[in-house]
């Protein structure tokens, strides 16, 4: 008997408190609030409240997603949590959520490091669990709180990240044999020359925190930042992003002979609008093809992609059946691309 | 070079027939900044199809070095 894995179900947590652009244009001169929205299509970014860790949203996107009552927590076999922002070095975050969510000590967990590229990542090791039997319903958890990392003078990333969370569920489908996979196929890139330029560089085993990374300087754009803090190379992701994304599109698309018109909705990792936009240039696609959801909450990391889905879902364009494609792409660099048939279930 | 010229206008927020080969970066009508060079670094992709070096750009004085910049890219 074949297996295959699908998404059973998505839903999203994000934290209280809201950073508009009012409150951003007033520390930033020349930048007002209208200036800031036209750049980014940025209005709000949720923020965590200090002492409130990626591993806390992860919990409460997991409960949001249990209280839908689509999957059982004793279904849980195995969680995943992809975050940047563990709770400690060591454990693993993962493990301390296995007994948060009261989920049974018979599973597998563990954390992966990636951001913006991490969902997709997630998705790959989850099919593979499961269709490979060796487990039966993988919760993927998506969860970041880059806002802790960001130097409140920083206008180049504060202007875009926000905090956020995101419950996946990914569970076997048996009896499926000539079925057409629900995910996958995949696409995986990678490339380390990148590695300096969107990086938190004080505070690993490499550059130790300490007197010296941890002082402010101001760049040529009058941004103001320490070792310490997220820097983020715009320029150059953007040119990575603008060289490889399409590749991997185009990639994805003749592993599975589909034309491009075949693909309902292109969902990529929500950058900014400003990326998203030349991309979408990029793709050759309209825009009601590439759903844009970055006004409410900013780049959320590797939560774009499930809160995008959860916004589709919410306005009725998940209804099978359907074809996507996911795009996740950043810190790394990493990127990675993947299809999402929604054939016999809606999402 | 129309669609460039007009898009730069647009960067910058200024007349488009203002910009020029000798028109200056980096003055305080045309900041030469972070953002400046992204939305540059985009709009020179999709009139040239040429994704040009963040440093390289940075360093441009003027528009015309700009073009340059892209000539040689194009090899």
């Amino acid at each position: 008997m074949s297996v295959q894995a699908a998404i059973a179900d998505v839903a999203g947590h994000l934290p209280a408190a809201i950073l508009d652009n009012e409150e951003l244009g007033a520390l930033y001169p020349g930048w007002d609030a209208d200036k800031i929205f036209e750049k980014t299509g940025i209005r709000r970014r949720r923020i965590a409240a200090p002492g409130e860790t990626a591993g806390d949203l992860a919990y409460h996107a997991a409960e949001a997603l249990f209280a839908r009552g689509t999957i059982q927590r004793e279904q849980v076999d195995f969680v995943i949590l992809c975050t940047q922002a563990p709770d400690y070095l060591l454990p693993t975050t993962a493990c301390i959520l296995q007994q948060r969510l009261g989920l049974g000590t018979g599973i597998g967990a563990l954390d992966v490091n990636l951001g913006c590229s991490g969902f997709v990542y997630c998705l790959s090791l989850a099919k593979g669990l499961i269709e490979s039997g060796a487990a039966r319903c993988v919760l993927v958890l998506t969860a970041d709180t880059y806002s802790k990392t960001i130097h409140p003078l920083d206008k180049s990333v504060r202007t875009l990240f926000g905090d956020g969370a995101a419950a996946t569920a990914v569970v076997a489908r048996d009896g499926v044999a000539g079925r057409v996979p629900p995910i996958g196929p995949f696409v995986f890139g990678t490339d380390g020359r990148g590695a300096d330029k969107l990086i938190v560089e004080g505070g690993g085993f490499r550059t130790p925190r300490s007197a010296e990374t941890a002082r402010d300087y101001t760049d040529n754009s009058g941004n103001m930042r320490s070792r310490d803090h997220l820097y983020m190379a715009g320029t150059d992701v953007l040119s990575f992003s603008l060289r490889e994304v399409p590749r991997a599109a185009a990639a994805l698309l003749d592993k599975t002979q589909l034309g491009k018109d075949a693909i309902d909705y292109f969902v990529l990792h929500q950058a900014n609008r400003f990326m998203l936009e030349s991309l979408r240039k990029k793709l050759d696609v309209e825009p009601a093809r590439l759903p844009i959801h970055v006004e409410e909450c900013g780049n959320t990391v590797s939560s774009t992609i499930p809160l995008t889905l959860v916004a589709m879902r919410e306005q009725g364009l998940l209804t099978a059946p359907k074809t996507l494609m996911l795009l996740g792409f950043g810190v790394g660099y990493s990127w990675a691309g993947c299809l999402l048939n929604l054939q016999q279930e809606k999402l | 070079m129309n669609a460039f010229y007009e898009g730069m206008a647009e960067i910058f927020e200024i007349e488009p027939a203002r910009i020029t080969p000798e028109f200056e970066l980096g003055s305080a009508e045309a900041q030469w900044d972070s953002l400046a060079l992204v939305s540059t670094i985009a709009l020179v992709d999709d009139c040239f199809n040429v994704l040009l070096d963040g440093p390289s750009l940075a360093a441009c004085k003027t528009i015309g070095d700009i073009e340059a910049l892209v000539q040689a890219a194009k090899g």
